[in-house]
């Protein structure tokens, strides 16, 4: 206890007799390399970053340093429990019953087969764990499409598609390795957020620090990233893509392009004809005009002599104009002057950043790399993620800011814009394959396959009709709604739920969400602790937590590749099991044992491995997957792994840079013109009566400046509002942790809805204002916080205040949620990649004091508060 | 800046003027029987009223202690404190309580058993006990004011006025309670010592408001919180209407009478308890804001 | 003789608290505990607006306030410059916290142990491994991660920080990463005008 005894035994967590386990967090999506201390007495007091591991370099983020919290949190289901309480909602108590796992399981079996034999569809999975894609696939075991999970559509929607279109990846980063000028549209990264927060903001700390890289963050809020920024461009919430188009505008028409990239590595060149669709020959080849012979040739044709990037053509009789032509000619009214009225970004701040972009880009400079290329040096580039991307027209935007990158001939080039696959085995199975005409084969189904078009739909979230996209979650809601209009047959009764809390995570407004899961007549939550929605769950089959059990995985390292490996550093605290262990349980009850083993083959890229296909009629447990898993990396067996951790390095340079060198990128995606074609003459030919409601002027081949809906609502919402995590937040479940809530509830702006002064003071508010926020869908209750760091038209609601009552009695309810205010109906879903609109229109209403609701029991802001006034020893203060 | 804009970062992450809060009101309590008894037990040993000087020790030998006790994260160590007195103004102050504590005691058992014991009243050994209790009793009378001017991190007590602070409410509180408490000739000869020290104690809240009010930032954000926040009323209210103006204009115009000694020691009294919680209460830290190269001072 | 000291890099740092979280971790903290925190401030108007973080810890001065005025010598300062607190000899009178500018001190309330981080009333298997370091009622603050230091260790919260924002070593060796980051980026102390001489410096 004394300082003279510490000598002898030490009293800090780290140093105490025990041993260390490598392994991989799993406190966001993410998976980053850590040590695990267990003491001798089995306790484990500290975890660290692992050193070996390229990635995190021995770093953690906050939430990183938080998993202890999670082991021992004294509300982690203990054992299954059956629900005796008939009433089922958010914060009311189910009273949970102690079973069996025997009982559990057959219970849960017997509720699911029931549906399944009926009618599979009308199973409702909602599975979230990111890290075990064998568990993510299992509704494929019964041909089941449905989603009610929010990963997609409230992360990347319409990004991961055009991730897959671009790069064929399904992520993205900036190359901080090079990378001069750092744009951050929209996203934290580097920073706060977005990809591994603890190895990317290591990295770019290193290239702002050790190389003065320059970083421009626009966004509507002053986040992490914009404060450290070396400029800042407040924006008008969904108006990213117009600045973008700005932007491009500027480079187009100044010059400030890399053209010998265009004209070689994309299809910027290619023909179109009016009807949109490239101009082909017989064999469906393309053509590009050769300036030279001022004619048109086939694209692979030796003998052209001049490609012509722009004009205006005739071939075959038809009139065409080259991609290129199409986006200059698309971008004409997009001058910096235009586009300053939609985004309030000064028109000299936007050709100015696209000035210094292009010179930063350093244009036609090379660099030899250590694998003997030389490659083109580009270090600049533009990286966007949820703030920017998640809007009505996500497709065009994202295009857009890709457009921004393939403009000055980064993509995937050293300093560039980089395409970052989702698991590195897709690197060595050699992700970009060469299609037609030259071009890149796009994948935008980078979460697997979705379903044929089919009606009456097979899915409840209408995904039959979203070719292109991610799974569009809030149009459960739209078709709980109204089931008729959509022609839907079935009617979901079970709800199977693992690590995931859609109730809480998906826009709508709650009560309709309540209502909807109301009409269930089982649900099932596989989980660790009480949230929002286990919480109407019937049966509660614990799973074992991160420090518990097995895995390998990697998802979407910026710079490296290979495998994390996790491992227990210690049994089970609890009765508790993997969910592998839980699924295959299932399974095998339910007598799809085979059929899901089948997709874990496919799934985990087991298949045409002999060694490591596991048997059809098997059960197998976490522990023989992440050995599989290993192997396939690299073959080395589980204790290679579990002596190291990882089997991370970093990434390959031809896997890194120009992976799909040879193949021209689409700068033009002719795709969504074929898609939609496609899917509006399949709906003729099906009769589907909605059809004509289709937002079919979502597909377009490149960007065009149309104004999201958001921007016309009625005119008495007259302020935008965003919601925002940070670094402390990021994915998933964190404010049940105290070591989280210690630091989010102390730290200004997760304490108060965020509004500009001016803003407050023409709003009649002050800091500490109770005030109603009402968008037209849904509204929420909060408490004013004035900071400078706001564009004057918006409001900022943490993510921290938008947290319901639930049984886990140390994440406190705020004041409503931010998602009630959202919509979820066509108007304001992208047509071309199912991302719904995330920010809304609203208007403030100031109140006298809290709605009665609010004053029974303890909220946020009553922590809040006592933090604020630092009620401690000495009284007040 | 108005302090109204001024950032009062509580316990939460954000950089702004920190409360001093450390000390509680236990400690105003300890300090204030400290003060009170210190002044009593002077004044009384130079009227010679035994009774004075056992009330006093008996303030400080109670009173005080028990509200360091009750302040105190480890009493059971309390005894430890003493250990410092090559630096600690703690150590001082608790080993002159000791002291005084001691010959106090001394002074008056001789005093009043001197026949009994057979000791001379003017003998060495009563006047060396006299002297010696007389001078710990100033270091009691003081050393808070010391310990707290010795903070650099609360700027507002980090100047001379919190000893003289402490030496002078030590004083007048000390004639105010003897003025009740001896003959009324007595008394009424104290009369005009004691409204020349509520002179002093007024000159001594100028220069306390004038020195913070051009200090440093957290210097002048106490004195902003005395006269501009839910403190004021207290300050000007309790401590210098009540505690000053009052028992002086009382003093003035009825010099002779008993009742009003009476009244004027309890607002004194009164008075000076609210200062010693106040002055705990508006001790803020300077924020950390110098690191940030585009601070304005305020 | 070494003289330990920390840098913050107000450049690199992101304000994310990852630190205060492996402190915690580290040492076992009991909830509203902190040993160092990373403060942020907002300045400047709209658009020019920003928002710096600044990280703080015991400054472990070279003529430490909170030494000087400890009445029963628990606070002392080793050989290599941390200044330390003996919880056996701490009796919590609190004179070290209002000596310290920095309000870096923390009483250890009973109370703090007994909720349990989770505020239940009872503690987890974590806490029960490491609360007993700690003498209720003592007044404790940041020691570097001595004991880490003394196997060669850096501090907790310098081993996790993911932007290198915190930088540690021996400030009289000038070729130590903290001494020469102070030379080479004019690293300041916090508030000079208290004459503590802090061993902690924030270079921007």
């Amino acid at each position: 206890m004394a300082t003279q005894d510490t000598k002898k035994e030490p009293t800090a967590n780290s140093l105490k007799s025990g041993r260390w386990v490598a392994s991989s967090c799993k406190m966001c999506l993410h998976s980053c390399g850590n040590m695990i201390h267990v003491t001798d007495e089995g306790v484990i007091n500290k975890i660290e970053g692992n050193p070996t591991n390229p990635s995190n370099n021995g770093k953690l983020c906050p939430k990183g340093n938080s998993a202890i919290m999670r082991h021992y949190d004294p509300a982690r289901f203990k054992q299954p429990m059956r629900r005796t309480n008939p009433e089922r909602g958010c914060g009311v108590d189910p009273m949970w019953e102690p079973i069996s796992w025997e009982e559990a399981l057959d219970t849960t079996a017997r509720e699911i087969k029931k549906s399944m034999d009926e009618d599979p569809r009308k199973i409702l999975p909602s599975i979230e764990d990111f890290q075990k894609f064998n568990i993510w696939a299992w509704p494929l075991s019964f041909g089941n499409f449905n989603f009610y999970q929010s990963g997609g559509t409230m992360c990347g929607g319409a990004y991961h598609p055009m991730n897959g279109f671009i790069h064929s990846a399904f992520g993205c980063a900036n190359d901080a390795k090079y990378c001069n000028y750092w744009i951050n549209n929209g996203t934290g990264d580097g920073f706060s957020s977005h990809l591994h927060a603890a190895a990317q903001s290591n990295w770019v700390a290193k290239a702002r620090t050790e190389r003065n890289m320059r970083v421009v963050s626009i966004e509507p809020r002053l986040s992490i990233g914009s404060a450290k920024a070396e400029e800042w461009v407040p924006i008008r919430p969904a108006t990213d893509r117009h600045f973008a188009m700005g932007m491009a505008h500027v480079l187009i028409k100044e010059g400030l392009c890399d053209y010998k990239f265009l004209k070689r590595d994309t299809n910027a060149p290619f023909l179109v004809g009016e009807d949109g669709y490239f101009i082909r020959d017989e064999n469906r080849q393309c053509y590009m005009w050769d300036a030279k012979n001022n004619c048109a040739k086939l694209w692979n044709d030796e003998s052209i002599g001049e490609i012509a990037l722009e004009g205006n053509y005739e071939v075959n009789g038809k009139p065409c104009r080259t991609g290129f032509q199409i986006y200059k000619d698309i971008l004409e009214e997009c001058s910096p002057e235009a586009m300053s009225e939609v985004t309030t970004v000064p028109a000299e701040t936007i050709a100015r950043i696209a000035r210094e972009f292009s010179t930063a880009a350093s244009i036609g400079a090379t660099m030899k790399m250590e694998d003997g290329r030389t490659l083109p040096l580009r270090p600049a580039a533009y990286n966007y993620y949820r703030g920017a991307q998640g809007h009505k027209h996500g497709a065009q935007t994202n295009q857009s800011f890709k457009l921004v990158n393939i403009l000055i001939g980064n993509i995937d080039a050293p300093g560039g814009h980089m395409g970052v696959v989702l698991d590195t085995k897709e690197v060595d199975i050699n992700h970009c394959v060469p299609g037609e005409s030259g071009m890149l084969t796009p994948t935008p189904h980078q979460l697997g396959p979705t379903p044929p078009f089919a009606y009456p739909p097979n899915t409840y979230h209408l995904m039959d009709y979203f070719p292109l996209g991610v799974h569009p979650p809030h149009f459960n809601l739209l078709v709980h709604d109204d089931p008729t209009k959509w022609g839907v047959e079935f009617t979901p009764d079970v709800i199977v739920n693992c690590h995931s809390n859609p109730v809480w995570a998906i826009q709508g407004p709650r009560n309709k969400w309540f209502d909807f899961l109301r009409s269930m007549r089982f649900i099932v939550c596989v989980d660790l602790i009480p949230t929002e929605m286990t919480d109407w769950a019937d049966i509660i089959l614990p799973s074992s937590d991160v420090l518990e059990t097995w895995n390998c995985t990697m998802i979407e390292p910026p710079h490296t590749e290979g495998q994390s490996f996790r491992q227990p550093a210690v049994p089970p605290l609890h009765d508790t099991k993997s969910e592998e262990e839980i699924f295959y349980e299932i399974s095998e009850r339910m007598g799809i044992l085979e059929a899901y083993n089948d997709v874990v083959n496919k799934t985990l890229g087991f298949e045409g491995h002999p060694e490591l296909m596991l048997e059809l009629d098997k059960k197998y447990t976490d522990k023989e997957i992440a050995e599989r898993k290993g192997k396939l990396w690299n073959g080395e067996d589980i204790d290679w792994y579990m002596e190291r951790g990882h089997s991370v390095t970093e990434k390959r340079l031809d896997k890194w840079y120009r992976p799909w060198e040879g193949s021209r990128l689409h700068f033009y995606i002719e795709d969504f013109l074929v898609e939609r074609d496609e899917l509006k003459q399949k709906m003729e030919s099906a009769d589907v009566p909605f059809r004509d409601e289709w937002e079919w002027d979502d597909y377009q081949p490149l960007p065009t400046p149309v104004l999201d809906p958001v921007h016309e609502e009625p005119p008495e919402y007259d302020l935008y509002a965003i919601t925002f995590k940070d670094i402390q937040l990021n994915f998933g479940e964190s404010l049940s942790n105290p070591w989280i809530k210690d630091i989010v509830y102390r730290d200004p702006v997760h304490t108060g809805l965020l509004l500009n002064p001016k803003t407050a003071a023409a709003q009649g508010v002050e800091k500490g204002s109770i005030v109603l926020v009402e968008s037209p869908y849904g509204r929420l209750y909060g408490r004013i916080n004035i900071t400078e760091g706001m564009h004057p038209e918006t409001i900022g609601v943490s993510n921290a205040l938008s947290r319901m009552k639930s049984q886990d009695s140390g994440v406190l309810p705020a004041g409503g949620h931010f998602n009630d205010m959202l919509p979820y109906d066509l108007r304001n879903t992208d047509a071309a990649s199912g991302q719904p609109e995330t920010v809304c229109k609203i208007k403030l209403t100031k109140l006298d004091d809290w709605p009665d609701f609010l004053k029974e029991g303890r909220t946020v802001y009553d922590q809040i508060e006592e933090y604020e006034n630092a009620k401690g020893k000495g009284g007040q203060h | 800046m108005a302090i109204t804009d001024k950032v009062f970062s509580g316990d939460t992450l954000r950089v702004g003027y920190r409360f001093q809060r450390h000390w509680d009101n236990s400690m105003a309590y300890a300090f204030f029987f400290a003060e009170v008894g210190g002044g009593l037990f002077f004044v009384s040993l130079l009227l010679n009223s035994v009774m004075g000087m056992v009330l006093g020790l008996i303030m400080v030998s109670t009173g005080k202690p028990y509200f360091h006790l009750a302040h105190m994260g480890v009493p059971t160590k309390a005894w430890r404190a003493m250990l410092r007195p090559d630096r600690s103004w703690i150590s001082r102050g608790l080993l002159g309580l000791g002291a005084m504590i001691g010959t106090g005691v001394l002074y008056v058992i001789a005093l009043s058993f001197g026949d009994q014991l057979g000791i001379a009243a003017d003998s060495g050994l009563v006047w060396l006990l006299k002297v010696s209790s007389a001078v710990f009793c100033l270091v009691v009378m003081s050393y808070q004011g010391f310990a707290m001017s010795h903070s650099s991190a609360i700027s507002i007590w980090n100047s001379a006025i919190m000893p003289m602070s402490s030496l002078l409410y030590s004083l007048t509180i000390g004639v105010a309670v003897a003025m009740v408490i001896v003959s009324d000739d007595q008394a009424n000869s104290l009369a005009g010592t004691q409204l020349l020290l509520f002179m002093g104690l007024g000159i001594m809240h100028l220069m306390f408001l004038h020195g913070g009010w051009h200090g440093s930032p957290g210097a002048k954000t106490s004195v902003e919180l005395l006269l501009q926040t839910l403190y004021t009323k207290w300050y000007l209210g309790l401590v210098i209407a009540i505690g000053i103006i009052l028992p002086a204009l009382l003093l003035w115009a009825m010099p002779g009478s008993k009742v009003v000694a009476i009244i004027a020691a309890a607002s004194t009294l009164a008075g000076f308890l609210a200062w010693r919680i106040l002055i705990f209460k508006i001790g803020v830290y300077e924020p950390i804001m110098s690191m940030n190269p585009f601070h304005t001072a305020n | 003789m070494a003289k330990m000291g920390m840098v913050f890099d107000l450049k690199a740092c992101i304000g994310c608290n990852a630190c205060v979280i492996a402190c915690k971790q580290e040492n076992s903290l009991p909830d509203g505990v902190f040993f160092t925190k990373t403060l942020s401030e907002e300045y400047g108007v709209f658009p020019m607006a920003n928002r710096v973080y600044i990280p703080t810890i015991c400054n472990h001065c070279e003529d430490a306030p909170c030494e000087k005025v400890c009445p029963s010598g628990a606070t002392y300062t080793r050989e290599d410059g941390i200044v330390m607190v003996d919880d056996d000899k701490c009796i919590g009178c609190s004179s070290c916290s209002v000596a310290c500018p920095y309000d870096q001190r923390t009483q250890m309330d009973a109370e703090n142990f007994l909720k349990g981080l989770f505020g239940t009333g009872e503690i987890t298997p974590f806490e029960e491994q490491g609360y007993g370091r700690y003498t209720p009622g003592t007044v404790t603050k940041c020691d570097f991660c001595s004991q880490r230091v003394d196997v060669g260790l850096d501090p907790a919260c310098v081993v996790t920080c993911p932007t290198n924002a915190r930088i540690f070593g021996d400030l009289d060796n000038p070729d130590s990463a903290p001494a020469k980051m102070i030379r080479e980026r004019h690293g300041r102390p916090p508030m000079p005008e208290k004459n503590t001489k802090p061993k902690v410096f924030y270079v921007n």
